[in-house]
């Protein structure tokens, strides 16, 4: 088991590698310097020379880079051109405001697609079914911009029920931190649910039709039973498997959605970084990600352990 | 001193838009001022202080360092920080801020400027001219990295005499050093220990009548009053402080203000000013601004290089339409840079609207058929793409063919300044003096002409008037450049757009001005 996570966390730090130097060819291939962004349309030359010497700009990309990995190995993420602020200041800072809004969009989808999921199988070609399964597609078509500004108009602007923006941490207010979480979750939580709905359905119809489904019912088992001790088990381990590429997918910044409700998260940041050239952000932020990204697949692969005892054993 | 006044009252833009927006609930949308009766008996007088204000702005300022950052949403929060040495009054001219009063020695070569007597800065410190010497010496160093250097671009020393007297040495006549220091926070007087200990980015400490207590993601930028502004004496700033926060999406933006969420707003969408007539919850307040809008042919490549087959493109497009298209009618059309209403103003317009037989003989006379033009824009600044649109469309009238080429800012700078490209499409912001307006963009030397434009004569007359000491003279010398520029259609001017903010009823005291900086000092709050 120590071995297995060990050679895990070998593979993930030379997938953030390979991710570091992707993300250093494609940003330098990019047209666009950071200084010039910095200091707008109009600007002294011995200062934009100024600038780009010392932010080092003027050296051989191989040199930038080797240098940038140096330091970030050693934890330095380096400082942002943009803000001249710590690189790793501004990526912890936003990082809470990520985080909840991932975790309160799954809560949102799960409690959506969970039962939905299954009652859908269950009953699969009913009206319930028939019902749900419409309802997701649509909300797996909806923009989640378009559907992000219909919740603002209708539950701000109209119902006045909720504030239509903006992020409150739990430690200042629980009661406006909830208010102003609950339509950005509501946006992504029910598009995420919508796939996870179609995958739980899916998963546990497959395992409806299963031999063993088969014979627990001959063995003359209530159908209750049937459904959690002997679909279930089968089913979760897909399930499992997408929950875990859905919450790597709403940690990584939902960048559209953080813009519309003026989320401060990473994802405005990313976006914002690409814009002004911030090298350094860019990299950084888009490295917290993978790494995030790369650790929920971890926990998912050791969750198989815990749920399907033949993964235990091998 | 150098303008006539900016109609400041939201009636006075443009009549015929339909629109008026100036409903104000107090008396004081105009321009009288505020500060006078602040000691009075006026009814509201008593209530003029206390509250905080809660305002939306729609990008993310990027540093606090005034001397660095060249963010508009720095300067949003910045300008009620800091203080310059002078300041464009509501009517533009330049008065007194920190400095109380200057002059000019006989050749025109030395300023000498004394200091306002028992300024301090919000950390306690007096402040002295020692601190103006410091600043700009800051400013002037290409190491320092500041991106207004470029405005001192004939000072040659800065000098505090004593505590109380700064002498700046020019090398040649300098009739706009005043705007210099003074249109733009971005001249702002720092104080040298925040430079050194490194806090100016995350701690800014200014002179202004807000002082800064925090930033963070979630709470925004915080101000608080600062009791001993040196206009405290006026009972200013009325406010307890100002919260800035940042909300991308207009239509969000717009929705916190009608929600009560946020009490002002620093744009509305120009498509829902109409939606927004008769709500008696807001103002909407729009006065012309000093920004334009153009495009640049290039001139280094043929056959743009052809000044008939500039004329012609200027002649075919209609530049109302333009205006209405990208800003809903929030705009004047003009073939002139500077805006209606100053000083400055020259009202110049050669070429007849939209006159597509003149446009096609001309390009006839030049001899050019089949002409195509990629114009580069940016949706980071999305009225461009829609212009770049309308231009396609009308120029399809003559037989042009349009392609637009739309990438991000980063890339259109660099295209810019690479010189690949056909025609460009942007706006500059912010100028007060012709020389802004003019120098950098029309001489042949100079650094933002990325269109190729070389007329010795505008060269010859833009030296003149740079150094010409007497207005009327200077003023002279401009129009005649303006008029050639406009002419050899170096740019080709498009409108000025208004600035528009809003707020709620319960904000009194707000004036949008014509420079658009924000300030919150004479603001307060209906209780």
């Amino acid at each position: 088991m120590t071995a297995y996570v060990l050679r895990r966390l070998f593979q993930m730090a030379l997938a953030l590698l390979g991710v570091s130097i992707i993300v250093f060819s494609l940003i330098h291939l990019v047209p666009g310097d950071p200084v010039r962004v910095a200091l707008g349309t109009r600007f002294d030359p011995d200062v934009h020379a100024a600038l780009t010497k010392r932010a080092g700009l003027d050296r051989p990309i191989l040199v930038q880079y080797f240098s940038w990995l140096g330091d970030a190995v050693r934890g330095d993420l380096g400082v942002s051109f943009r803000s001249g602020q710590p690189v790793a200041d501004l990526l912890f800072e936003r990082l809470p405001a990520t985080i909840t809004l991932a975790v309160a969009a799954l809560f949102v989808a799960l409690l959506v697609s969970v039962p939905l999921g299954i009652l859908s199988a269950v009953r699969s070609g009913s009206k319930l079914d028939y019902g749900a399964t419409a309802a997701s597609q649509v909300a797996v078509s909806v923009p989640d911009f378009w559907a992000g500004i219909m919740y603002i108009l209708l539950f701000s602007l109209s119902l006045r029920w909720l504030p239509p923006s903006g992020y409150v941490s739990f430690s200042d207010d629980p009661v406006e931190w909830l208010k102003h979480l609950t339509l950005p979750a509501l946006t992504i939580g029910l598009i995420s649910g919508s796939i996870l709905f179609r995958f739980i359905r899916s998963a546990v119809l497959e395992a409806l039709h299963q031999p063993y489904t088969r014979t627990a019912r001959a063995k003359g088992l209530t159908e209750r039973q049937v459904i959690w001790s002997h679909v279930m088990p089968n089913a979760w381990i897909p399930i499992v498997t997408v929950v875990g590429l859905q919450l790597g997918f709403l940690l990584s910044g939902v960048i559209v959605v953080e813009v519309i409700f003026a989320w401060p998260g990473l994802g405005r940041l990313a976006l914002l970084s690409v814009q002004d050239r911030d090298f350094t952000v860019l990299q950084g932020a888009v490295l917290l990600i993978a790494f995030v990204f790369l650790s929920v697949n971890l926990i998912v692969d050791l969750l198989y352990g815990y749920l399907d005892p033949r993964v235990r054993q091998k | 001193m150098l303008f006539l006044a900016f109609a400041l009252v939201a009636s006075a833009c443009s009549g015929d838009d339909g629109i008026d927006v100036s409903d104000a609930p107090a008396d004081d949308t105009g321009d009288d001022d505020t500060s006078d009766d602040a000691t009075g008996d006026d009814d509201s007088g008593d209530s003029r202080s206390g509250g905080v204000l809660l305002a939306a702005q729609g990008a993310e300022p990027d540093r606090l360092d005034p001397h660095l950052t060249s963010a508009f949403a720095s300067f949003q929060v910045l300008e009620n920080v800091y203080d310059t040495l002078v300041q464009p009054g509501a009517d533009l001219s330049m008065e007194g801020a920190l400095a109380e009063s200057w002059e000019v020695s006989a050749d025109n070569l030395t300023w000498t400027f004394t200091m306002r007597d028992g300024v301090t800065w919000h950390n306690g410190r007096a402040f002295t001219a020692a601190d103006v010497e410091y600043s700009y010496n800051r400013i002037l160093d290409p190491e320092a990295g500041a991106a207004n250097a470029w405005r001192f671009g004939s000072v040659e020393s800065v000098s505090a005499v004593d505590d109380t007297t700064l002498e700046i040495k020019v090398s040649r006549p300098t009739p706009n050093l005043l705007v210099s220091i003074g249109a733009f926070k971005g001249m702002a007087i720092v104080p040298r220990e925040i430079v050194e200990d490194g806090t100016i980015d995350t701690q800014p400490v200014g002179t202004g009548p807000f002082k800064f207590v925090s930033s963070s993601p979630d709470q925004g930028i915080v101000l608080e009053r600062n009791d001993d502004y040196w206009r405290a004496d006026e009972g200013l700033p009325y406010l307890d402080g100002v919260t800035f926060t940042q909300i991308p999406d207009q239509t969000v933006k717009l929705t916190n203000l009608q929600t009560g969420e946020v009490d002002w707003v620093d744009t509305v969408p120009p498509q829902q000013l109409a939606g927004l007539e008769g709500d008696d919850s807001l103002v909407v307040m729009r006065v012309p601004g000093g920004d334009y809008h153009y495009f640049a042919l290039n001139q280094n490549r043929p056959p743009f290089d052809n000044v008939l087959v500039r004329q012609a493109i200027a002649t075919a497009i209609n530049r109302g339409e333009i205006a209405e298209a990208a800003q809903f009618g929030a705009a004047t059309a003009n073939q002139a840079a500077i805006p209606a209403g100053t000083f400055w103003t020259y009202d110049y317009s050669p070429f007849p609207a939209a006159d597509t037989d003149a446009a096609a003989a001309l390009l006839d006379e030049a001899g050019v058929t089949d002409l195509t033009i990629e114009f580069l824009v940016s949706s980071e600044f999305p009225e461009t793409v829609t212009q770049a649109e309308v231009i396609a469309a009308q120029l399809d009238a003559i037989g042009v063919a349009v392609e637009i080429r739309d990438v991000d800012f980063g890339t259109w700078l660099d295209v810019q300044g690479s010189g690949e490209f056909d025609a460009f499409m942007l706006s500059w912001i912010g100028n007060i003096d012709p020389d802004d307006f003019y120098y950098a963009q029309h001489h042949s030397d100079g650094g933002f002409n990325f269109q190729g434009y070389n007329n010795p004569d505008v060269d010859e007359l833009l030296d003149a008037a740079r150094v010409e000491t007497d207005e009327s003279a200077r003023k002279a010398l401009y129009e005649e450049a303006a008029t050639a520029i406009i002419d050899d259609a170096s740019y080709i001017y498009l409108y000025n757009p208004e600035n528009i903010n809003a707020w709620g009823a319960n904000v009194q005291g707000y004036v949008v001005r014509g420079d658009n900086a924000v300030r919150f000092e004479e603001t307060w709050l209906d209780g």
